[in-house]
């Protein structure tokens, strides 16, 4: 009988002990694991989050937000001087366009009574006098609906009783939607060089279904014919009634070759977004841009994640350390308890090293059973601790994040309706803003055991037992041969 | 052979120092059979452990073979006693979740000795101690004291000791059992050419020894008899 045949024997010895000892071994490895698992979850959501709305900031032209004030647009040279800024990883001019069906934008432009018409990245309305009104033979996915009308009504002095809604349209100067987060191509591929004038446009779901394209299709703007190289999907209905092509050949269409409507600044990390803010700002100069900072909201809910990490990965090193001490106690009562048995094999000529892991395996036998039953428990529970852990943790910060999202959209001249008006600049999504959703991010966390992590966690408590199974295993070198003759 | 030369051991109880073996001496040859009794407290087992490297001596030395124990460091020891000494303990001390043949095998798995050698070699010697074949593989604790005691010796037997040392091996058995177990140790010395050197209070088990020693006061007195037991 080998060394690990007899301490798995030995671990049988006594069943109802074995068994105690397993189902409080495996109450500590499983509230282990389970934390672990809550642990890989919330930083899993972290890098989400941070994923979903990026380390970013939003240039827009100083004085010119959403419908209101005015100013100087935003220029390429602006853009170089902000990649320049330290930290800056990434800066990405939009250039947004207001794409009406043909017939549609001359009846606007007679019952707008020369109004500017404007709409902002992404569909809501940007600053002033940076949109142009150019012309497509797509019919927008969206229907205008009650809330297309009353703000048409609110807005115009026209009388039309229907109204085609325009399309959002943006030039981008690389492979993102205009609040800077990665477009999710779906079918065909993307433009390829972003930064050359190319007829080829990435358009939205539903403006594709409604209007019969598929990647290849044509469509034209300005007349020009231009080719859908892919079909993204922004995730909204609003999002999808939208068109990008490269920012080149949206500043053409424009004829505003040189002109930005915003920039989406990229910083290296959360840390340095606030310096990086100042230090554009400063580089632009107050007087020609506005720099804001979506995260802001965010990043507090992302500190409450951070903490929630941060407890569940102390509870992970107690419950670990409450696994090391159980073992530890047990093995120190087997020792006592079997000193003659020792006693015996050293008579015999066992070695110190052999007896102590005999004791290390016995040890390890328990804790291999108090991991599987663990397992077991860590996979029940992991999802409702993440959630209790998540939701008692968050819950301030949810409503001040639901409270920073985006304005609801009001349109001045009642043409666009349906997207909000970020406070940031960022475009609206009919959903309150880019950062409106985060409560529901925060409360969505989503614990799954997968066999990496539980491998990982099961590792770590076999460490803990081994080094918690040393101690009394080298106890067991202290114990002479002449124990034998105890009581004899 | 086995010199025990002027042999102490004393332990501290307070002010009081205590002397359980104080200057003992003897010699044993190769294959004898022999006794040590003396009253409960006399220092019998403590002489025992001496001789089996299970304490250390206060002073003196035991050599076995030529070979001294004085000085040996606590490896060295541990090779003695699984190389050199079988021990056969008056309760037994077999490991109670292992089989018979399991318990046999111990000093043999301790020698680095195949498992399907000692696993033969375990069969053989629990055939020798006459142990039903039926029980060879039933655990010790499921055994009487008498087959108990069997396993224990063929257990002693394992790694061809030059000395089996047995403390009181009759001593928790009856007459007629202990009887055989002296029977069965006198015909393996015989037989194996081993030393054996028994510790008792019984005077009628020691009569059955070649030689016999009485142990008072930690000292060492041989009896002189008139012709071999064996």
């Amino acid at each position: 009988m080998s060394v690990l045949a007899r301490s798995v024997g030995n671990a049988f010895r006594n069943k109802i002990r074995t068994a105690a000892v397993v189902a409080v071994l495996a109450l500590a490895i499983g509230l282990a694991l389970a934390m672990l698992v809550a642990n890989q979850a919330v930083g899993a959501k972290i890098q989400e989050l941070n994923a979903s709305v990026g380390t970013t900031l939003t240039v827009n032209p100083a004085g010119g937000q959403g419908f209101e004030g005015g100013g100087e647009p935003l220029t390429t040279a602006e853009a170089e001087t902000a990649a320049s800024v330290a930290n800056v990883t990434s800066v990405v001019g939009t250039k947004a366009l207001r794409v009406q069906t043909a017939t549609t934008a001359t009846s606007n432009s007679d019952s707008a009574t020369g109004a500017t018409q404007q709409t902002g990245p992404g569909g809501g309305f940007g600053p002033a006098g940076q949109q142009a009104t150019v012309t497509t033979n797509l019919t927008a996915a969206v229907d205008a609906g009650t809330l297309g009308n009353r703000n048409n009504a609110s807005g115009n002095t026209g009388s039309q009783a229907t109204r085609t809604l325009p399309i959002t349209a943006t030039g981008i100067g690389a492979e993102v939607d205009s609040t800077g987060k990665a477009l999710e191509i779906t079918n065909g591929t993307g433009l390829g060089d972003y930064t050359a004038s190319e007829a080829k446009a990435l358009m939205g779901t539903s403006l594709a279904e409604k209007n019969g394209l598929t990647v290849g299709s044509t469509f034209t703007i300005q007349d020009k014919t231009f080719t859908v190289a892919g079909i993204f999907d922004a995730g909204t209905t609003f999002g999808n009634n939208a068109v990008y092509v490269t920012l080149p050949e949206a500043q053409t269409l424009a004829e505003t070759p040189d002109e930005l409507s915003t920039m989406i600044v990229t910083v290296n990390s959360m840390e340095n977004v606030d310096s990086t803010k100042t230090a554009v700002q400063d580089a632009l100069g107050t007087d020609k841009a506005d720099v804001t900072q979506g995260q802001r909201n965010l990043e507090t809910a992302v500190n409450s994640l951070d903490s929630v990490k941060n407890i569940s990965m102390i509870a992970f090193i107690a419950a670990l350390a409450t696994a090391g001490i159980i073992i530890l106690l047990i093995m120190v009562m087997l020792v006592r308890e079997r000193r003659r048995e020792i006693g015996v094999l050293k008579a015999i000529g066992a070695r110190n090293r052999t007896i102590g892991l005999q004791f290390v395996l016995e040890s390890l036998v328990l804790v291999a059973l108090g991991s599987v039953v663990g397992a077991v428990i860590a996979s029940l529970a992991s999802g409702g601790i993440a959630s209790a852990l998540v939701s008692s943790n968050t819950t301030t910060t949810a409503a001040t994040t639901q409270r920073g999202g985006g304005l609801a959209g009001t349109t001045p001249n009642g043409t666009v309706p349906g997207g909000g008006m970020p406070g940031g600049g960022l475009s609206g999504d009919g959903q309150g803003g880019p950062f409106g959703g985060a409560s529901q991010l925060l409360t969505s966390v989503t614990a799954n055991v997968s066999p990496g992590v539980l491998a990982a966690g099961i590792a770590a408590v076999f460490t803990v037992a081994i080094i918690g199974a040393l101690v009394p295993a080298l106890l067991t070198a202290r114990i002479r041969p002449i124990e034998v003759l105890r009581g004899e | 052979m086995i010199v025990v030369k002027d042999l102490v051991r004393q332990f501290k109880s307070g002010d009081r120092t205590i002397k359980p073996v104080n200057g003992v001496s003897f010699e044993l040859d190769k294959g004898s059979l022999a006794s040590i009794v003396g009253k409960s407290g006399s220092g019998k087992s403590t002489l025992l452990s001496l001789l089996g490297a299970l304490d250390k001596p206060t002073s003196g030395d035991v050599v076995v073979d030529g070979v001294s124990l004085a000085g040996l460091p606590d490896g060295k020891l541990t090779e003695y006693r699984r190389r050199d000494i079988g021990f056969v303990f008056q309760q037994f001390n077999l490991i109670p979740n292992l089989s018979a043949v399991d318990n046999v095998m111990l000093p043999m798995e301790f020698s680095g000795i195949r498992k399907a050698a000692r696993l033969q070699r375990a069969k053989e010697l629990l055939e020798q101690v006459q142990l039903d074949p039926e029980k060879h593989s039933r655990r010790t604790n499921r055994l009487s004291g008498g087959e108990q005691q069997r396993v224990a010796i063929a257990r002693a037997l394992a790694n061809e000791p030059k000395l089996i040392l047995a403390d009181e091996p009759t001593g928790n058995l009856d007459e007629q059992t202990g009887g055989h177990i002296i029977e069965l140790l006198s015909s393996l010395s015989r037989d194996h050419n081993t030393t054996i050197l028994v510790v008792t209070h019984d005077r009628s088990l020691a009569q059955k020894t070649q030689r016999c020693f009485r142990l008072q006061q930690g000292r060492l007195t041989e009896e002189v008899r008139t012709g071999s037991r064996r």
